[in-house]
């Protein structure tokens, strides 16, 4: 049923080939998520997310020291120097992470696009101030798209950009609710598949194929132990083959139902809520969204989200995970921790690197799910 | 290697078979075999207490080091066969290719309830140093697993690294521990505790003049150092012990004691074969489990 | 005028006796035992080679991880310029320089003189030397030659996972109990290493012609590979070992 989702992921670089051949438009990446997609939908473009594809190369080392340089964003800056992205326009940056900048510096520097912007995203989601400051910001960036592509951007574009997304977002979440059910209709796995495609391909289509899925599942049959219900925490996932063998390939059944990752519900889990400036209306929504740990203070909000998550999705184990060297979800991770121990939630905090030692995590993971068992 | 050339990181392997019990009379015969990257042990229980146990080096193909770790522990055994036992459980990193095992468990879960059956039920924190990992435990008055932390990125503090630093030094690893402790004032660990290069290190040391129980002490300095970041980390809360091979290792398990100000329960057993005890355990509780 | 170039290596310590641009002698002693009678065996083996005494030296430079240890030396240098230095004399159009010894990796960017312009080097961490494929292809239980025969039999690049030299070991014996042959395994080996000096090549950036020194350079399955990495061929000079003390015995002549 989630297999489509997954062989574009898979195969991104073709779609997004076929996608510009098709259809004769531009093509933008992203690095992370707090980048104004509305716009670039309303202008025409195809927002895809800039991801690593868990192989190492050796034209980073020069950019960004394999010892001190977040493992995913080398990942990501890697295959840009391999060339794997060859054919993006544009490329565009919100400020969030030393790290992601430091991608998207380079990238513009070395590896040229004829459209380039870094918007200045707020610090902080709480400052006093900051919905009005990002409109601005928005309005200039809508202002440099314009005379890239050489034509104005309505509003009716972006209403038509805003619903895209919104309907987006909204077909995800209805998706992800079947997870909730005692056994549930979709795992973890191709859950991954599913939002993480939709960030790479044009969401109309992907709205399609989810609206597809929507009418199938209710009657979907699963044979399989959910087992353990596992929650996973941490900052961009991609990493299929982990979910893979947490729950297709330890000696005790466990399924992921809910996750807190940019590349899963918090970048899904708010809607724009339509106003007559339509700019703010956006802004509105990428501050008050969940936050990045990068911009959670000084109150983290993230702590009550996971805590209602973890409610709504009846979750029985949290695997937190960050990339090596990732300062923020490090840090983040380690209050989380503190947090889970408290409510006597099993957890489990994992190193992500290019490639993992399945072999050893593999071990961790069935040791967790064994300190849920009661056999002596 | 040359026949007669000496092998300082070479330990001995061992066996044990409990001359009061006639395995014959007992009801339920479970065991544990524990597979690990360095060595590999078999424990039997009969009735809940050890039968017999062996302690063997682990080689590069995993269902051969489990079979040999079986056919040194049953060798004397009066003619325990496997088909006399009525469930084993396999453990260790290379429990996923033992052949012959009926469930494979992780060694953190065996450690747990290993240690429980070793030490007693007031131990609460578990410190396994072995081959090639490091982790402490925090355990319930069963021996359940509550919380871990586990170590498998750094050989400092792990056997191998152990062993390197012997056949660098060209002292029996056996011996380090009691070594280290003969000098005359305690020196300031070794600042790179990367194995790979610890023979510049040792070299560098021994050339300045420090005697080779000196730079055993630096060494173990250095490991007890690293392992103990982990136990603060989890909170030692007591009683606590020390499974593994390093826990035979006085120089490590001394320095660590001072270091966390709490002593470690003297062991009384192999303390090599937590492991394999904890997986004969489990075997007995799942044997009872499916006759019903 | 005769001088000679001592390289103190982790290994090995190499010396070579030179006069002008004449190789008289080479002589190459494993580091076992006591590291000052390893460099006095080394020395004395050159001099007996050549048939001169110590007298008819004019000048000893070292050079090398133990470069400070060879007491009777005039001068130490670094084996990042004796390397350099060595490189261009034995291949002339040498711009860019890769050692990759039993611990220490390092890449040199040098002009035709030999002088040095920029370099890198392995920030403390064995994955990318000698002392990891030695380790690897003991947990392979081969020989050196067969392990670079294995290499060229397979055609598959499975990656290796482990940071750690140590830790690699394990994973190698993983995926001999997987479905991984020999010949794969090998061939991960020489592919891990051999991105990861390329990675720090990169750094002082690949210019032509690039010449490849130290012990593993005589691994034709890590050249295979490095070769794939860099985009382009290496050089190899005839006793790659050496080139660092003929650098060191090039430089004591001024």
């Amino acid at each position: 049923m989630f297999e489509k989702f997954g062989e574009i992921l898979e195969n991104r670089h073709e779609y997004a080939r076929e996608w510009k051949k098709r259809t004769g438009g531009k093509v933008v990446g992203f690095f992370c998520s707090y980048a104004p997609e509305e716009p670039l939908q309303a202008a025409g473009i195809l927002p895809v997310r800039i991801i690593g594809g868990h192989k190492s190369s050796d034209k980073v080392g020069k950019f960004i020291a394999p010892n001190i340089g977040c493992s995913f964003c080398r990942d990501a800056l890697g295959r840009g120097l391999e060339g794997d992205y060859d054919y993006l326009d544009g490329i565009v940056q919100g400020q969030t992470c030393l790290h992601t900048g430091e991608a998207f510096w380079v990238w513009e520097k070395h590896l040229p696009v004829e459209f380039s912007y870094f918007l200045a995203v707020p610090h902080s989601t709480q400052n006093v101030g900051r919905e009005k400051y990002l409109a601005v910001e928005y309005a200039k960036f809508k202002k440099a798209l314009e005379e890239w592509i050489g034509k104005e951007i309505t509003n009716e574009d972006l209403d038509r950009g805003i619903d895209t997304y919104n309907t987006n977002r909204q077909r995800i979440r209805q998706i992800f609710d079947y997870r909730k059910q005692d056994n549930p209709l979709v795992t973890g796995t191709e859950a991954l598949d599913l939002a993480l495609s939709g960030q790479i391909m044009d969401r109309n289509e992907h709205n399609q194929l989810m609206k597809e899925v929507l009418e199938k599942l209710p009657d979907r049959q699963m044979d399989r132990d959910p087992g353990t219900r596992i929650m996973i925490i941490g900052s961009v996932n991609t990493d299929r083959e982990f979910m893979d063998m947490v729950e297709n390939q330890c000696d005790l059944p466990a399924t992921i139902v809910i996750d807190d990752t940019c590349t899963g519900i918090r970048y899904n889990f708010n809607d724009v809520n339509p106003q007559d400036d339509r700019l703010m209306a956006i802004s509105l929504r990428y501050n008050h969204r969940p936050p990045c740990p990068n911009k959670d203070w000084p109150r983290r909000r993230r702590i009550p989200f996971i805590k209602h998550l973890m409610k709504a999705y009846n979750v029985e184990a949290v695997i937190l995970f960050n990339h090596k060297f990732c300062q923020p979800h490090q840090l983040d991770n380690a209050v989380i921790e503190r947090e889970l121990k408290a409510m006597d939630i099993p957890n489990l905090t994992l190193e992500f690197d290019i490639r993992i030692p399945i072999g050893q995590f593999r071990t961790r993971v069935e040791a967790m799910l064994e300190t849920t068992m009661d056999i002596i | 290697m040359a026949e007669d050339k000496k092998e300082y990181f070479r330990w001995v392997e061992s066996t044990y078979v409990n001359p009061d019990i006639d395995w014959k009379k007992a009801e339920i015969i479970s065991a544990g075999i524990d597979v690990g990257s360095v060595s590999s042990q078999m424990c039997v229980l009969c009735d809940g207490e050890i039968y017999a146990y062996s302690n063997t080096r682990s080689g590069s193909s995993s269902p051969n080091s489990a079979q040999n770790a079986m056919d040194l522990c049953l060798k004397d055994t009066d003619g325990l066969k496997l088909d006399d036992i009525h469930y084993l459980v396999g453990t260790g990193y290379g429990r996923v290719n033992i052949p012959f095992c009926q469930r494979a468990i992780t060694e953190i879960s065996c450690h747990g309830i290993g240690a429980n059956f070793m030490y007693g039920p007031t131990v609460k924190t578990v410190l396994d140093m072995g081959g090639q990992d490091c982790k402490t435990l925090r355990l319930n008055e069963k021996g359940k697993c509550l919380n871990f932390l586990m170590n498998d990125k750094c050989a400092a503090g792990t056997g191998r690294g152990m062993e390197v630093i012997a056949e660098i030094l060209k002292v029996p690893v056996t011996d380090i521990g009691d070594r280290s402790f003969d000098i005359d004032e305690e020196p300031e660990p070794v600042s790179s505790t990367c194995v790979v290069f610890a023979k510049s290190e040792a070299t560098g040391l021994l050339k300045d003049g420090w005697s080779k129980n000196k730079v055993l002490a630096a060494y173990c300095a250095a490991m007890a150092e690293r392992v103990v970041d982990l136990l603060n980390r989890i909170e030692v809360e007591k009683d606590f012990a020390i499974t593994g091979g390093i826990a035979k290792n006085k120089g490590v398990v001394k320095r660590i004691e001072k270091l966390i100000g709490v002593e470690a329960l003297e062991p009384k057993m192999d303390t090599q074969i937590a492991g394999a005890v904890g997986a004969a355990i489990y075997g007995r509780a799942l044997y009872k489990k499916q006759k019903k | 005028m005769i001088t000679a170039g001592i390289d103190v290596g982790a290994a090995s310590t190499k010396a070579v006796i030179m006069d002008g641009d004449k190789i008289l002698a080479k002589s190459r002693q494993l580091a076992e035992g006591e590291e000052e009678q390893v460099i006095k065996d080394a020395f004395e083996g050159a001099l007996s080679e050549a048939g001169i005494t110590k007298d008819s030296i004019d000048k000893i430079v070292s050079t090398g991880a133990g470069a400070k240890n060879v007491d009777f030396s005039d001068d130490s240098i670094t084996d990042i310029s004796s390397g350099a230095r060595g490189a261009v004399f034995e291949v002339p159009e040498t711009r860019t320089v890769v050692d990759v010894g039993a611990e220490q990796a390092r890449a040199v960017k040098c002009n035709e003189a030999g002088k040095l312009l920029d370099f890198a080097t392995n920030e403390r961490c064995a994955a990318g030397s000698g002392a990891f494929i030695e380790a690897m292809a003991r947990a392979l239980q081969t020989d050196f030659d067969k392990f670079i025969a294995y290499h060229f039999e397979s055609d598959k690049d499975i990656p290796l996972n482990a940071q750690c030299a140590v830790f690699a070991e394990s994973e190698v014996v993983s995926l001999i109990n997987s479905e991984a042959t020999t010949a794969d395994i090998s061939r991960a080996i020489n592919n891990s290493i051999a991105e990861r000096t390329s990675s720090m090549t990169r750094r002082v950036g690949i210019e032509p012609t690039v010449t490849v020194i130290g012990g593993v350079a005589l691994n034709k399955g890590f050249i295979d590979s490095l070769q794939r990495f860099m985009e382009t061929e290496v050089a190899v000079p005839d006793d790659p070992i050496f080139t660092n003390a003929v650098g060191a015995a090039l430089i004591a002549q001024g």
